[in-house]
């Protein structure tokens, strides 16, 4: 019977023992799951606190010191430590958790130092060595060396810059799965670096980019009046160029000497330098151009208080064309005098003599002053207008009122009241409408007639007897160009398809002669305020300041219009103007 | 009878000359700038020349400086008249030989007519 059961109770322990065993291993499974998923937890706690605290921060060492000091959460070490490259220095950083001897800092701190050579391939035997060793208590007592350690390079932007370093006095005791967390962790925080790097440098290229492009001339040098920026445009006006004195860095003497005593660039920096303070020159003249110097002191201010000086920096400024202009002003005024001026002196002189009983008011010589005062003093209100026009053209308050109107009525009347002074010049004076015109589109008619006076008086001006004056007007299509009738047969010089830019149909009147012409290099200021071409005139009466081109152009741009000219010396001009449709 | 050449483009101001001065004392010739003002000089050999610096062609400057260089050019005492009135101008144009400078709007009609007396009663004397 017992017999029996001995089989059965074999079988029995088997299959217990076998149970017992997968049970066993199950259970070791589980732990080890356990285990793997509380490291994957901690791995991904650590990577997130990691992220948060390194985030914005740039300095690798700073990055260091908060991995190093989050790492005893993970892993057991007796010590940890970094070493970081900086141009001049290796920083060591190590921390001991247990206390050691001085021969394990030692040799923890050699294989650092060795590792970081073998990955930058470079010997570090020159530079000076800065150790700070912090944590628990130095015991040269303690024999024990170092049992385990691994490296962990720092790579910021695809270059080794440090090495991390954990060490224990146990042997065998760090693992692939150790070093893999480790080395996800640094990978982020260089990551990190890398952008933020990347972001300061793209950054920082702009703003030289900028510097580099910028017309003022920018100098900036550190406390020390070692030049940090000199743009192109401050070599260019102190006359430092690169060919003549390569391979020589500029300094500060290079400027000193440029500007002589004509400004105290040394003195001036170190106001901004030593009391803060900033300066902006009068103008100064170097070379053919005039500049103001501004010297100001560049502050650091961190958020956190206080700040730091980290140098000075001068702009030139370049007013040459600010005093031109002033210049081409000034000229303007004096000619806006004289041309008041005389009429008025005229007007002055005749009284003088009616007054004096020397001229008998009855005689045709009193009758001839009578006409003077009523000619200079018509000129002058013309020209007092046209100041008026420009003054408000100037600021913008020039305002045009569009109306339905006939622009054929229009050129019609100015030609019938420019045909007497045509005549008696011995000028012939034609319009010349084709029938594409509509009979009423949308302008200012006043405004318009003003242009047409200007265009036609300064034609009648320039050209000689036998002459002729057309004045053309059609809708000019940019898809179809001049209409196919148009005839331009008597005209010497008109506008070609180039010459008018509209986008879209317009009405465009040309007021073309058979004159003088223009030279080529005074076409150009034709339209603008305070140049004015000095043209010859075929007479001595029809002189101008020239400011009525001036004020067609605003007429014609208040339109949404173009104005232009096309002249040939000695052959003739066109003036023309468009009015959109 | 004294000839006097006004050479200026403000034809005004030589007809206001012309009524001012005393018709049977003086012959008033005028020209309207400086090219045609080098032509009469030539032709009508006046005794005093007016001479506006603000002209088309030939300007009052352009015009004393030909006379300095020219050699057979007849010399001619010159009154500037101008309505520019800068120091520097004024003693500009008295070191290219003008003898005196009026400016224009500064003075009365009899007051330029005076200086036109006591210039040519001056060159008389010298004669």
């Amino acid at each position: 019977m017992f017999l029996f059961l001995i089989p059965v109770l074999l079988i029995l322990v088997v299959f217990i023992f076998y149970f017992y065993s997968s049970l066993k291993k199950r259970e070791k499974e589980i732990i080890k799951e356990r285990e793997e998923s509380t490291r994957h937890l901690y791995e991904l706690a650590i990577l997130k606190e990691l992220g948060e605290r390194t985030g914005y921060s740039l300095n690798v060492e700073e990055i260091l010191q908060i991995i190093t000091g989050s790492l005893r959460q993970f892993i057991d070490y007796t010590a940890v430590g970094y070493v970081v490259i900086t141009p001049e220095k290796l920083k060591i950083n190590t921390h001991i958790e247990k206390p050691v001897s001085n021969l394990f800092i030692k040799e923890m701190k050699d294989r650092m130092v060795a590792s970081l050579s073998a990955l930058t391939n470079k010997s570090l035997d020159t530079f000076v060595l800065d150790e700070i060793v912090s944590g628990a208590i130095v015991v040269d007592e303690i024999k024990q060396s170092i049992g385990s350690l691994f490296n962990i390079p720092i790579v910021i932007g695809g270059k080794v810059v440090g090495v991390l370093s954990v060490a224990h006095i146990d042997p065998g005791l760090y693992k692939e799965a150790d070093m893999t967390i480790l080395y996800k962790i640094t990978g982020q925080a260089s990551e990190a670096v890398t952008r933020l790097e990347d972001v300061v440098k793209m950054e920082k290229g702009k703003l030289n980019a900028m510097v580099e492009s910028m017309e003022d001339g920018v100098l900036m040098v550190d406390p020390e009046y070692r030049i940090v920026v000199a743009n192109p445009a401050v070599k260019k006006i102190i006359k430092f160029s690169l060919s003549a004195d390569e391979g020589k860095d500029i300094n500060i003497f290079d400027f000193v000497d440029s500007l002589g005593g004509k400004f105290d660039i040394h003195g001036r920096l170190e106001e901004a330098l030593v009391n803060k303070h900033s300066f902006v020159s009068d103008r100064i003249n170097i070379g053919d151009s005039f500049f103001n110097i501004g010297v100001y002191p560049v502050l650091h201010s961190p958020t956190k208080g206080g700040s730091q000086m980290l140098g000075a920096v001068a702009v030139w400024n370049d007013i040459t064309r600010d005093i031109e202009l002033e210049r081409v002003r000034e000229e303007f005024t004096g000619m806006i005098v004289h041309e008041l001026r005389s009429p008025l002196d005229g007007i002055k002189k005749i009284i003088e003599l009616a007054v004096s009983g020397s001229v008998d008011k009855n005689s045709d010589q009193f009758r001839e002053y009578l006409n003077m005062v009523h000619q200079s003093s018509s000129s002058m209100l013309e020209l007092v207008n046209d100041i008026l026009d420009l003054s408000k053209l100037q600021s913008g308050k020039f305002e045009v009122n569009k109306e339905e109107a006939n622009i054929k009525e229009v050129v019609a009347n100015r030609i019938s009241f420019y045909k007497i002074s045509a005549d008696t010049r011995g000028v012939a004076l034609v319009a010349n409408l084709n029938h594409n015109l509509p009979e009423l589109s949308l302008f200012d008619p006043q405004a318009i007639k003003q242009i047409l006076n200007n265009f036609l008086s300064n034609a009648l001006k320039f050209t000689k007897n036998s002459g002729s004056v057309v004045v053309s007007a059609f809708v000019y299509d940019p898809l179809e160009f001049f209409p196919k009738d148009l005839d331009k047969s008597k005209i010497p010089v008109f506008p070609e398809t180039t010459d008018i830019n509209v986008k879209t149909a317009s009405l465009c009147v040309v007021v073309s002669d058979t004159g003088l012409g223009i030279p080529e290099d005074s076409m150009k200021d034709l339209f603008h305020t305070f140049k004015q071409a000095r043209l010859n005139p075929v007479d001595k009466e029809s002189k101008g300041t020239g400011l009525g081109l001036v004020i067609a152009k605003g007429i014609v741009e208040a339109h949404g219009g173009e104005i232009g000219v096309v002249s040939k010396e000695g052959m003739g001009t066109s003036f023309f103007f468009t009015i959109p449709l | 009878m004294k000839k006097i050449l006004v050479i200026d483009d403000d034809q005004f101001f030589a007809k206001t000359l012309e009524g001012a001065l005393p018709k049977e004392k003086y012959e008033l010739i005028a020209a309207e700038d400086g090219e045609v003002g080098l032509q009469k000089l030539k032709s009508e050999k006046p005794d005093l020349i007016i001479l506006d610096l603000m002209m088309p062609k030939l300007d009052g400057t352009a015009f004393l400086k030909k006379l300095q260089e020219s050699t057979d050019l007849p010399k001619v005492p010159i009154l500037v008249s101008s309505n520019l009135s800068s120091v520097k101008k004024i003693s500009d144009v008295m070191a290219m030989g003008a003898v005196g400078y009026v400016i224009k709007s500064d003075e009365s009609l009899q007051s330029i007519v005076q200086d036109i007396e006591r210039v040519l009663g001056e060159e008389g004397k010298k004669e």
